[in-house]
């Protein structure tokens, strides 16, 4: 019984929030950059659906993740 | 069979007062009339038990009681041994343990565990089960406990039983109001007897004052001795059930009188690896009232003297490895705290921001971030919090105590277990990227005193697959932002759709449209010019003909592919009116490439067929060399044409 009774940790450890949030934000705002980049200079008849959304849905995990472990690096836990 | 013990009550009907030589004149009198009132108070309680005596059903017998009274702070703590004896025949099974009820309503914690004598510690003993009792025909202004034992006395055997009751706010302050300078006096009331509803045989009762004490008067009856910080009563033979003696020992006591009215404590359980505690505290001085004006300057000279009564700092010892310590109140951060961190504890000591006397209040949240795995334990499929339930700060009365226990989005099957009765519901409480709120268990008790400070558990289920609600709900967040963007983008919402200047952004969208076609098709002629060029290299280091040729051929039917897609594009660029100036660039490049192309074949030509013709690589140099100067120009103007369009 008291052998079966383990603690519990975080799937992350602590001391990585920092660095995966800058790693994961700037990775995210690259891709938002080039994203931006594709809708304001390609042609509205040339633009291709698919590749905008897989863009927006790439930055938006790397932005998602890195923007939770900023929230977690700062003290906020959710 | 039971013997049958007649109720006899010793009634002291004077209590005798002895006045110690060192007494201010000035107060005298009034304390003389608030004694006489105390005296008569306790007669007519005495009485009431009296007149409606009742006989005691045991056969239990106290053999000895030794009673100590610990009175160094503002808590109080009786420790009795108890010796009890069954000379009845049946077996006794539970020990009944009155109160009268004005102490009753101030007890905050009783606890009796076994005595197994010196070689057992205390550590293997368990406290044993106590529950309210209402036993028939006892006198009334009595509460009842019984203890439950875990197997009967049997006839003639004895045990020994250690008893802890801790009283809050039995010491009354005496006299009630006193000014800054002066220091603060309190009495204290109990019976030299033990009162029970069994006979004691021996007994003697030691009262523990805080050390230098400046014991105003205390009761003095027989076998009375004050030795330094203690007074001895006792000890006193063969007293029947529910002998009462009240005694009253009035003393200097400047121990902080700290009492939360109100503690809010709050626990936030985060998976991602985090206890987070906030504790709201509601804080007053429970000793004598301050009376007069507050002279911050004498305080300032000489706190001791000027404000003796007061307490300036309060020390809470927080969990190991805390971290992220705060201590504000609703104007901000206060920044009169010190912390001390070691391996063992963290220590934080607080100064309110004026030093608080009786009466007066001051509210202030504490919070500190601890680490997930000391707190958060998995067993069976079950995951339990397992906290200390009381307050960090030491010797800390609390009237109300509300606990709640946040927990993470999404557990189900909470259950909690707590070593004593507390009233307990649920709420939801919404934070940081909550959906539907977070279970939070409310854990309330009355009167918490320090040794309240025992763990209890909150049991829940947790699927892991939960953690990723906050990271998706933020992912979701900014693909929505992504994706209101590209609908902007897509959408037309221009409102007069026959405007000239609409379609004369129609045109210039399509005429761009047609050029961004022709440099993409411009880019993969390139492409395809390099191929060609990686083809002849390969053929200068393998000598395969064969597969240079293939490559051509690919090549030209490519070629010849992109350039009747370029047709249309530029003759759409010329009958557009927009596309006049740009005209003339997008052809020049048209141009050059074309030449570009010719010459590259060429080169590519010669090249292969001096391959196959066995020429010497000197020569095959000399005869592209020229043919390569142009090849570079021409690539060099196509380039920069393409980037002039741009």
């Amino acid at each position: 019984m008291v052998e079966s009774v383990k603690p519990i940790s975080s799937p992350v450890p602590d001391a990585w929030y920092p660095t995966l949030s800058v790693l994961m934000l700037s990775i995210g705002l690259v891709i938002t950059a080039a994203f931006f980049i594709y809708e304001a200079t390609s042609s509205r008849k040339n633009r291709c659906l698919a590749k905008e959304l897989t863009t927006g849905a790439v930055a938006s995990v790397f932005l998602g993740f890195g923007s939770l472990f900023l929230l977690l690096a700062c003290g906020v836990y959710v | 069979m039971s013997v049958i013990y007649p109720f006899y009550c010793h009634i002291i009907s004077e209590v005798p007062v002895t006045a110690l030589p060192d007494s201010n004149p000035r107060a005298e009198r009034e304390r003389e009339r608030e004694r006489e009132e105390m005296g008569i108070r306790f007669d007519l309680f005495i009485l009431s038990i009296a007149l409606l005596s009742a006989p005691c059903l045991s056969d239990l017998v106290l053999s000895k009681v030794d009673r100590r009274v610990d009175l160094t702070s503002q808590i109080v703590r009786i420790t009795s041994t108890l010796k009890v004896e069954n000379l009845g025949t049946d077996p006794v099974s539970e020990v009944l343990l009155p109160f009268p009820e004005h102490q009753a309503k101030n007890l905050a914690y009783l606890a009796a565990t076994i005595n197994e004598g010196k070689g057992k510690a205390k550590s293997s003993a368990a406290s044993l089960p106590i529950e309210v009792a209402h036993p028939k025909e006892m006198p009334p202004g009595l509460i009842w406990y019984s203890v439950s034992l875990p197997k009967g006395l049997g006839k003639g055997e004895r045990l020994t039983l250690d008893v802890l009751a801790v009283f809050t706010h039995a010491l009354r302050p005496f006299p009630e109001k006193i000014s800054q300078a002066e220091n603060q006096f309190v009495v204290f009331q109990d019976s030299a007897y033990y009162l029970s509803p069994y006979a004691v045989k021996v007994q003697s009762l030691s009262v523990k004052l805080p050390s230098d004490p400046k014991l105003e008067s205390y009761t003095k009856i027989e076998n009375t001795v004050v030795s330094g910080s203690e007074i001895k009563y006792g000890p006193y033979e063969n007293q029947p059930p529910f002998s009462y003696s009240s005694i009253i020992v009035h003393f200097e006591n400047n121990q902080p009188f700290a009492v939360a009215q109100e503690l809010v404590r709050e626990i936030e359980i985060s998976h991602w690896g985090n206890v987070q505690v906030t504790e709201h505290y509601n804080l007053f001085h429970g000793g004598a009232q301050s009376m007069g004006e507050f002279s911050r300057l004498d305080y300032q000279a000489r706190p001791h003297v000027r404000g003796a009564s007061a307490f300036r700092h309060l020390v809470a010892k927080l969990p190991p490895r805390a971290h992220s310590v705060y201590y504000r109140d609703e104007i901000g951060n206060i920044s009169t705290s010190h912390l001390w961190v070691d391996s063992k504890k963290t220590q934080l000591e607080i100064e309110p921001r004026y030093p608080i006397f009786g009466g007066w209040k001051t509210s202030f949240t504490i919070g500190y971030g601890l680490p997930l795995k000391d707190f958060l334990f998995q067993t069976e499929g079950k995951r339990f919090l397992n906290f200390s339930f009381g307050c960090p700060i030491n010797d800390l009365v609390i009237d109300n105590l509300i606990l709640k226990v946040v927990l993470p989005e999404g557990s189900r099957d909470i259950s909690v277990s707590v070593p004593f009765s507390v009233k307990q519901w649920h709420e939801t409480k919404f934070s940081h990227l909550d959906m539907v709120g977070r279970p939070v268990v409310v854990l309330e008790k009355m009167n918490v005193v320090q040794e309240h400070n025992q763990h209890f558990q909150v049991y829940y289920k947790f699927n892991n697959l939960s953690l990723l609600r906050e990271p998706l709900m933020l992912i979701s967040g900014f693909f929505f932002l992504f994706v209101a963007c590209i609908v902007y983008m897509h959408a037309d919402l221009t409102i007069s759709k026959s405007s000239a200047s609409y379609l004369a952004k129609l045109q210039w969208d399509e005429v761009q449209t047609a050029i961004q076609q022709v440099q993409n098709i411009i880019n993969r002629c390139l492409t395809i010019h390099d191929r060609l060029e990686a083809s002849l290299r390969d053929l200068s280091r393998t000598g395969d003909v064969q597969a240079c040729k293939a490559t051509r051929k690919a090549a030209d039917s490519s070629l010849k592919e992109l350039s009747k897609e370029l047709k249309p594009l530029v003759a759409f660029l010329h009958s557009s009116p927009q596309a006049a100036q740009i005209l003339p660039k997008v052809e020049e490049l048209v141009v050059k490439e074309r030449e570009l192309q010719e010459k590259l074949m060429s080169k590519h030509s010669t090249v292969v067929d001096s391959y196959e013709k066995k020429t010497g690589g000197r020569e095959i140099e000399n005869r592209v060399a020229l043919i390569q100067q142009k090849l570079t120009a021409l690539r060099q103007e196509v380039e920069d044409q393409l980037e002039a369009i741009d």
